[in-house]
């Protein structure tokens, strides 16, 4: 049996443990508050915006924009969206697995600290690698989203995707990969994002001929951009409330451990230092007698 | 007959409501929508947009962004937008001048951050204007 004295030590160093978890744990479930309700505010934002394209691309003739053909895929471009800190249970894990299920030629974009010293790690072809504060401003995005359509239209990388954590609820996070562009198939697309957030599309149809102010090339030249960059936008604050949850719910499991390993130890312990007393109170009394 | 028309930014759906006519800032100047109006896709300017309902006027100031008329509901996204109601003058000065501060100073941002400075100011003279039409 341990001393009494290891054991009080390791008792001292649970009660510190369980102490940080908890602080770390009150303080992602304040983020995840905040992660969450942004991630949830900017739905309705981008189903609008699916629902402008697919009213928009079901008129206007669409085999001329590069964004909405589909062309031969030579390198898949794929932002990797992770977190910038560890301690979030498996999230991180997860999106790699995903990663390594890839076998055909990728060029790698990163956002979050831990993706890009992953596709380092493995020698994968990280192009570039973007920060991306925690409140996650729509400025630092777009210029990550920029630097990929960029490379888009010259040719580099032939599709654009992402994978990120997608935030279902508190309890799960999925892992995915998302195609943006090209978007060749905007239809299967609107639907499978409004099945995401479990929404119905506006049946209320009217073919009517469509009038485009101030033309219809150029209000796509206008959409389309910005909606990739939104999209994408909304993807990370998704990755980020998804983060937030995550983190929550490992340190609330390690409090639990660390509280359930506390009870445990202390038992052992009173333990220990009874069989002490008793040993001692024997040696007295042997002693006693023997004299 | 009457109109359903829904104003929706990034951070929350700012307007639903049904109403009679709305008049939209648009890159071409303003358009007017009255129900019956064929489907239309445009580009919204930031500026001032007017809705009437029964007898009554409402200004909202909106920001740049895309306005759908599809089926007698005008869906509106713009980047920005805000009833008169809640426009607050004095904070509106004041991020106003915050604004014009940072980019005069900052000469050397970089372009997207001045993109949003200037965003923010084009948004706040807009709603100042919006504030001070009853006067």
């Amino acid at each position: 049996m341990a001393s009494t004295r290891d054991i009080r030590r390791r008792i001292k160093s649970v009660k510190n443990t369980r102490q940080i978890t908890k602080a770390m744990e009150l303080v992602a479930a304040s983020k995840m508050k905040k992660a969450q309700q942004a991630a949830l505010a900017g739905r309705p934002y981008a189903q609008l915006m699916a629902d402008m394209l697919a009213a928009l691309s079901s008129r206007v003739n669409e085999a001329h924009h590069p964004f909405l053909v589909s062309r031969e895929v030579k390198t898949r471009g794929i932002l990797l969206v992770t977190t910038d800190k560890g301690l979030c249970g498996p999230l991180n894990a997860n999106l790699f697995k995903l990663v390594t299920e890839i076998k055909t030629p990728v060029k790698y974009f990163s956002v979050g600290r831990k993706g890009a010293q992953f596709l380092a790690r493995t020698k994968r072809d990280l192009v570039a690698d973007f920060q991306v504060q925690d409140r996650a401003p729509f400025a630092e995005v777009k210029v990550a989203v920029e630097f990929m359509v960029k490379q888009y239209l010259e040719g580099v990388i032939d599709t654009i995707e992402v994978i990120y954590p997608r935030f279902k609820n508190t309890l799960v996070q999925e892992p995915l990969v998302r195609p943006v562009l090209p978007l060749n198939n905007v239809k299967g697309f609107i639907a499978a994002l409004h099945a995401d957030t479990g929404t119905v599309r506006d049946t209320r149809h009217d073919d009517r001929q469509m009038l485009f102010e101030p033309g219809a090339p150029q209000v796509l030249e206008a959409l389309i951009p910005f909606y990739v960059n939104r999209y994408v936008y909304q993807l990370v604050l998704s990755a980020r409330a998804s983060e937030h949850s995550a983190r929550m719910v490992a340190m609330k499991t390690a409090k639990d451990n660390a509280t359930k390993l506390l009870g445990e130890l202390t038992l052992e312990y009173n333990k220990a230092r009874q069989a002490a007393i008793t040993q001692e109170i024997l040696e007295i009394a042997a002693a006693s007698f023997a004299a | 007959m009457s109109l359903t028309l829904e104003i929706v930014t990034p951070e929350a759906r700012v307007y639903a409501d049904t109403i009679d006519t709305v008049v939209i800032p648009t890159v071409d100047g303003e358009i007017g929508i009255l129900p019956g109006h064929i489907p239309l896709l445009t580009q919204v300017e930031h500026g001032e947009l007017r809705v009437t309902k029964g007898n009554q006027t409402s200004w909202l100031a909106v920001g740049n962004g895309f306005a759908q008329v599809e089926g007698d509901k005008v869906s509106i996204l713009a980047e920005r937008a805000i009833t008169e109601e809640k426009i607050d003058e004095a904070a509106v000065e004041a991020a106003l001048k915050r604004a014009e501060a940072d980019l005069k100073e900052g000469a050397n941002l970089d372009p997207n951050e001045q993109e949003h400075l200037m965003g923010i100011m084009r948004f706040a003279s807009t709603q100042l204007a919006v504030k001070r039409r009853r006067r």
